[in-house]
């Protein structure tokens, strides 16, 4: 069932996993003898122009990625222009200083390499994996974009048009469109800049203009906020000479200031019901507000979080689809569109299901009280805590190890924009293991009170038993 | 005249961009890729183990393929599913929750997945803890213990997600381009009818893991790092006295190839699912190469012709994509796309419009030499991971190919002419052949596509 609606891309078809097997992603290990914890290679500085630029080698594979994340996400979009972001990343691709519509991609593409872009809270990214003799081109071909777009009118338009394509085909065509990753954080949260409709209104969206486009770019679309992160088989020295001649060229430019994105604390749980017309069965989210990023408590709740709900053997998941069978899945975590370090500002902890009707949304919340209150009394078990990092662990060599080296540029990307700092990457393990069993429980109850819980509800619109289409 | 208009901007544009243009740096000298060596043997009840070595960093992946799956199901829909699924209930020594604590303890999560042809059991995990895991894989494969207390749990499972998957158009789309196509082949059966989950008990998932579990339907394949000695060891003991149950089944489907066309109502919806299929030469044929670039140039890739036509220059759809869909002794080209409804009939007039242009005129070398090497960049980028080349050896094993379809793929590749490509066209895809389903609001697009002219012959199944 493909009830997550975490898909959030530009749909430029990227097709690296092509494998014909349902594998999870791979898992990986330590060398015995040595201490614990990834140990990546990490070159960082900053140009001039206040650009940040990351390099990390591994010439396991003959291919390099690419990575241009700017400081600007979903969350601060003008107000009367919901969705801005998202489209502006579409127009990132439809011509630029010295390459016509379609051409930065076909560049990529006929040079045997994969190209995409997303949209995220804090951030826009778009990142290529290409073979490694091509790094230079690409790098160009960035920074050509940073440099400036050239957009016609009927570029705007045509992308206005894939884009209300986009939502239609991920919200509002689909049973659970939106559920609960576009809803909840407009239930749980006050401030309009956590809590508005990040797809945008459609009527948003046809508004856009091109000056609104020119007035987005130079604001936020500046080198000063953005990092550039290489990573793969690559030569250093080479790669600073082509980042010194296509980026460190491009002229400064104003920051723009940040307005206040925080929320106030949460003293009264919040219910919303709301039909969905297309789904068939009920659906239930919970959603509650972590812990600031980076700070221990944060990282406490990390192996919260991974103790309660990430994998079958999981407490909830015991609990909620092995025990009582409420559904065949509870999905959910920091961040449904990334991780818990890919943000910068409030965040929420999500879980969510898609039960039968029969069952009242009141008794699975019970389940997940118990859950929750277990480890409010009382310390995780050992066992719980071994396998919690045993988990991050193996996530982490996962992501060092991994070919595509996209995990690890989307890391080393968000430490360098967010905390000026992306070699955190190697100190994530420790800081882990840092945590105080009596800290788990410390953390839930500071941060998992029903009182500080927000509850959706979705209703099904559809008739049950329609068998036939 | 409007589309004209809008031409003609775009091009206004580019020469603009063109006039003070800077070319791209020229792309460096391409590097040495050296595939994976792979190295297979076989039991002799009949399981095979291939060994890949690779990686960077100290991980192992062991899965198990057993060449079983909807296809041996017959009428009752999903059964492998159910089946399969009913693996992870536990096995005669470990509970459930056990298998799952036992998998999170090596650092990865069980995996179980029941296909057409090919059921995967596997798991990656810390290199150190590589035998205990194909310990854990062999143990769920060969001792299940199928309680029939949980089955009840599992089919309320699989009827809430059939019910999710009825209301989905993707879903709803596919259902009825699978039963047009390949009607009453186990693979023509998506979806189960109502009420047909409910008929299955226990005996039933047993009685199909009976039949169709064993060694010589079974490959195990390991990929990463790992001590050779002691997995080799660890895999032989787990799997050498296994029983070796039936071959494989040889029932590849029989695609049709008359022009068929089915609309399926979905009031108010803003979009329309169009899904078409047209059989093609499947991999076991000389000609699969060209077919799969043929595919790459009409809409397998974002830069291909289809893609760009509906989205870049009309914006009727978000990923319009075309692919290759290939059972053993089988494969179909299908195009997929969800449109804005009102340009359900304009965006299936410029897909046959594509078709008909590559059937009329080979491609330029240009445009071809892109589409070679981005196919060539794919084939290194996959082929970089332990994972990805366990993919595909599990294709390569399905469909009976030889190493040489491995090795000589680039340059098999790099041999198709653009002739091949137009050829491909002309004899396969073609819309006297196809199968059309769309699902969308048939008040407002039913007479605009029953009234193109491709379709003035279709079956109206």
């Amino acid at each position: 069932m493909r009830n997550a609606g975490l898909r959030f891309w530009s749909g430029l078809l990227i097709a690296v996993a092509m494998s014909g097997c349902s594998i999870q992603p791979l898992k990986s290990a330590e060398e015995s003898a040595l201490p614990s914890g990834i140990n990546v290679p990490i070159e960082y500085y900053k140009l001039g122009n206040g650009l940040k630029v990351v390099l990390a080698q591994d010439a396991s594979a003959p291919t390099v990625t690419v990575g241009v994340y700017y400081r600007i996400g979903m969350r601060i979009e003008p107000r009367d222009r919901t969705g801005f972001a998202h489209l502006f990343e579409h127009l990132m691709f439809q011509g630029s200083t010295n390459l016509g519509k379609m051409e930065f991609i076909r560049l990529v593409e006929g040079n045997g390499g994969v190209v995409n872009g997303s949209t995220r809270f804090d951030f826009t990214n778009y990142f290529e994996i290409v073979p490694a003799h091509t790094l230079e081109t690409i790098l160009w071909a960035e920074a050509d974009r940073m440099k400036g777009l050239a957009i016609t009118q009927d570029n705007l338009a045509n992308q206005q048009g894939v884009v209300k394509n986009e939502v239609n085909d991920n919200v509002l065509n689909q049973p659970y469109g939106g559920f609960p990753w576009l809803s909840m954080p407009q239930l749980a949260n006050e401030n309009w800049y956590n809590a508005h409709n990040f797809y945008g209104d459609l009527a948003h969206i046809d508004a856009a203009t091109l000056e609104d486009a020119r007035a987005f770019f130079d604001t936020y679309y500046s080198p000063g906020n953005a990092v550039l992160v290489v990573a793969g088989d690559f030569d250093a020295t080479q790669a600073r000479a082509w980042i010194g001649k296509y980026f460190a060229v491009l002229p400064a430019r104003a920051q723009a200031a940040r307005p206040d994105i925080s929320e106030p604390p949460q003293t009264a749980e919040k219910r919303k019901s709301y039909v969905d017309p297309l789904a068939p069965r009920p659906g239930l989210a919970v959603a509650w507000h972590v812990p600031g990023r980076g700070t221990p408590e944060h990282y406490a709740f990390g192996l919260l979080d991974e103790i309660l709900l990430q994998g079958e053997d999981s407490a909830l998941w015991q609990k909620l689809v092995q025990q009582r069978g409420y559904s065949s899945s509870v999905a959910g975590g920091i961040n449904l569109l990334g991780n818990m370090f890919n943000y910068d500002g409030p965040m929420l902890w999500t879980l969510y299901l898609v039960h039968d009707p029969n069952v009242a949304p009141d008794s699975i919340l019970a389940d997940i009280d118990a859950e929750i209150a277990r480890i409010q009394n009382a310390p995780p078990t050992q066992a719980e805590l071994d396998r919690a990092l045993t988990k991050i662990r193996a996530e982490l060599y996962d992501l060092a190890g991994s070919s595509d080296h996209f995990g690890l540029v989307d890391l080393l990307a968000a430490f360098a924009l967010f905390d000026d700092d992306p070699t955190r990457i190697n100190r994530i393990e420790s800081e882990f293991r840092a945590v105080k069993p009596g800290m788990i429980s410390e953390v839930a109850r500071a941060y998992l009170q029903r009182s500080q819980r927000s509850v959706l509800i979705l209703e099904p619109g559809r008739t049950q038993g329609g068998s036939q289409p | 005249m409007r589309r004209l208009f809008a031409l003609a901007l775009t091009l206004l544009a580019f020469i603009a961009v063109a006039e003070n243009r800077e070319l791209p740096p020229a792309p460096g000298k391409p590097r040495d890729f050296a595939l994976p060596a792979a190295e297979t043997m076989t039991l002799a009840n009949g399981v095979s183990l291939t060994f890949i070595d690779y990686g960077s960093v100290p991980l192992v992946t062991v899965l198990a393929v057993v060449r079983t799956g909807n296809i041996d199901e017959g009428e009752s829909t999903w059964l492998a599913d159910v089946a399969v699924e009913m693996l992870k209930e536990g096995t005669t020594t470990r509970p459930a929750g056990d298998i799952a604590r036992a998998a999170a303890g090596m650092g990865g999560s069980l995996s179980v997945a029941a296909g057409a042809e090919q059921t995967s059991v596997g798991i990656s995990v810390l290199s150190e803890h590589a035998a205990a895991a194909a310990d854990l894989v062999a143990d769920v494969l060969r001792n299940p213990r199928f309680p029939e207390s949980e089955l009840p749990r599992v089919l309320a499972n699989f009827e809430r997600n059939l019910s999710v998957a009825r209301s989905e158009p993707d879903s709803v789309a596919g259902e009825a381009l699978a039963k047009l196509v390949y009607g009453d082949h186990p693979f023509g059966r998506a979806l189960p009818a109502a009420g047909q989950l409910g008929t299955y008990d226990i005996a039933s998932v047993r009685g199909f893991y009976e039949r169709n579990f064993g060694a010589r339907r079974t490959h195990v394949y390991v990929a990463g790092r790992y001590d050779r000695a002691t997995l080799e060891t660890a895999l032989r003991r787990a799997f050498g006295d296994w029983r070796e149950g039936a071959p494989p089944t040889d029932l590849p489907p029989k695609a049709s190839d008359v022009l068929q066309l089915r609309l399926i109502d979905r009031p108010g919806a803003p979009q329309s699912s169009l899904r078409i299929a047209v059989p093609v030469p499947d991999p076991a044929s000389a000609l699969y190469f060209p077919t799969t670039l043929t595919n790459s140039l009409l809409g397998g890739t974002f830069t291909s012709r289809i893609t760009t036509n509906l989205r870049e220059d009309k914006g009727y759809s978000y990923s319009p994509s075309s692919s290759i869909s290939a059972h053993r002794g089988d494969a179909l080209w299908i195009m997929n796309a969800e449109i804005t409804g009102e340009h359900t009939a304009a965006a299936l007039t410029e897909i046959f419009r594509e078709i008909e242009r590559l059937q009329r005129e080979p491609p330029a070398a240009g445009e071809l030499d892109a589409i070679k090497r981005y196919r060539a960049g794919l084939f290194v980028i996959r082929n970089s991971s332990p994972e990805g080349v366990l993919g595909q050896l599990a294709f390569m094993d399905l469909h009976g190919l030889p190493p040489e379809f491995l090795t000589r793929w680039v340059a098999n590749m790099y041999a198709v002419t653009p002739q091949q490509v137009t050829d491909i066209a002309q004899r396969f895809i073609l819309p006297a052949h196809m199968t059309i389903v769309i699902v969308g609001d048939l008040k407002t697009i039913a007479d605009s596509v029953r009234a193109l002219p491709q379709l003035r012959e279709a079956q109206m199944p």
